[in-house]
């Protein structure tokens, strides 16, 4: 790197701090971004700007937004009385693609993770509570990840959620749509026999 | 082409840290190998050759190699031998093995082999899986680990004067003489904490059990809370520190009440 000009340096060193992006790979992307049209480089140089200015947790499901309260919350047409509960933005993302869910979300920002000293402290479920306590939530619908850090914060979830006269339910596990029940493994499988529904 | 050797190993996840895209760098505790540190690449996406194995506390059989003597192991593949169901569905049991991993990821060293560990963990795993949680479990568990590793406390004699348990009136612990003192020597110990002779007779007995049997022993409210006290200030005293799990532990039970 130290035939390079002073600036171009800095961009390898500044692009390198990515995740999963190498040295060779942030030089890669310097000499792209040097061979590209001037408006071109503004325009990424702007977006992340944009991106660290205007983004902030939706005040109330903790999504990440432009305005105080995110898309979903401030759209009449969501079902107010369910609120489900993920791991972070990219699992809401996730259940909003597939379009089945017409309800409201709060993201934890984490599971519990006792070894990395990730406790209830760190996630937001005191915030979670007082939506609960406040509203008129009929559903609590768990979608952790089915990772045992998931699961745990499911079952300590439920557990809080014990003495209150709601809905508790948890997103199903088993076989993928067009897999094959041969390529499945144990753990799903068990999972998939026990989440079994009647047609 | 040089090939590298494969090894093979019965094996419990002691931690992982996902790294890149999709891989995941693990922490396993072998049978044969003792504890080992891996990169299982595409671990994340690859249904096929890690199928769910690389979770927390799950027991798997694995196969992997190493390029060079001072790299990482590169998991070739890891198949699910059990994943005790039992433990995931209930939240202290997840707790508990979770407290038990990092206790058994600090009191093991890199590549130092010791079946009798690797029976420990096994065994205390289906224990937690088959058998009601019981708090005290813990202590008999924390009590075998500390001795395969080394530490263990004396509690049958004054760790200072040798005087037998049975000759010491009002017994205290010493985390920092590593084992019980008799009344005299605990003069100049001010950080010595109280215990019975009850309970010092109870560890004792469970240390030796078989874990099969360990629920058996019905320990009294004071022996609970004397074990606990006595290896509360025994275990960050070897350690050098708290352990992180035990911060959420008591968080999450302060949650519940």
């Amino acid at each position: 790197m130290t035939g390079y000009a002073p600036p171009i340096r800095r961009l390898i060193r500044e692009l390198n701090r990515f995740p999963g992006i190498g040295e060779k790979t942030a030089t890669r992307l310097a000499q792209f971004i040097l061979k590209s049209p001037e408006e071109n480089a503004k325009r990424l140089a702007e977006s992340i700007i944009e991106v660290k200015k205007k983004i902030r947790f939706c005040s109330t499901c903790f999504n990440l937004t432009e305005d105080a309260l995110c898309e979903i919350c401030s759209d009449p047409a969501r079902e107010n009385g369910i609120i489900c509960v993920v791991e972070n933005p990219d699992s809401l993302i996730a259940i909003e693609e597939s379009g089945s869910y017409s309800g409201t979300y709060h993201v934890l920002h984490g599971v519990l993770s006792p070894a990395d000293g990730i406790g209830p402290g760190s996630l937001r479920l005191t915030e979670l509570m007082e939506r609960i306590s406040e509203n008129t939530v009929k559903e609590v619908f768990l979608a952790t990840n089915p990772s045992v850090q998931g699961e745990s914060t499911a079952l300590l979830i439920m557990k809080l959620l014990r003495d209150k006269d709601i809905r508790v339910t948890r997103i199903g596990l088993g076989i993928p749509v067009g897999g094959d029940l041969k390529y499945v493994d144990k753990m799903t499988m068990a999972k998939a026999i026990e989440f079994r529904r009647g047609i | 082409m040089i090939k590298r050797p494969i090894y093979e190993a019965s094996a419990f996840v002691l931690s992982f840290l996902d790294y890149g895209e999709s891989d995941r760098i693990v922490t396993f505790f072998t049978d044969k190998y003792g504890k080992i540190k891996g990169i299982a690449k595409g671990a994340r996406r690859s249904k096929k050759r890690f199928a769910n194995a690389i979770e927390l506390f799950s027991h798997s059989r694995i196969l992997f190699s190493r390029n060079r003597k001072d790299s990482l192991f590169l998991i070739e593949n890891s198949d699910v031998i059990d994943h005790y169901p039992k433990i995931r569905e209930d939240l202290e049991k997840t707790m508990a093995a979770s407290y038990i991993i990092e206790l058994a990821a600090h009191f093991t060293a890199e590549g130092k082999k010791s079946k009798k560990t690797f029976s420990l963990l096994k065994d205390f795993f289906e224990f937690l899986d088959r058998k009601k949680f019981t708090e005290e479990s813990l202590r008999f568990f924390e009590l075998r680990l500390i001795k395969l590793s080394g530490y263990e406390p004396v509690l049958e004699v004054c760790v200072a004067c040798n005087t037998p348990l049975d000759e010491i009136k009002a017994p205290r612990f010493s985390a920092t003489d590593g084992g019980i003192v008799c009344v005299e020597c605990s003069r100049q110990r001010p950080g010595s904490l109280p215990v019975s002779v009850g309970t010092l007779k109870m560890l004792l007995m469970g240390k030796e059990m078989e874990m099969e049997k360990i629920h058996r022993l019905n320990l009294s409210k004071q022996s609970s809370r004397e074990s606990k006290a006595i290896l509360e200030s025994f275990i960050p005293f070897i350690l050098g520190k708290e352990l992180k799990s035990v911060r959420v532990l008591k968080e999450i039970k302060r949650l519940m009440v």
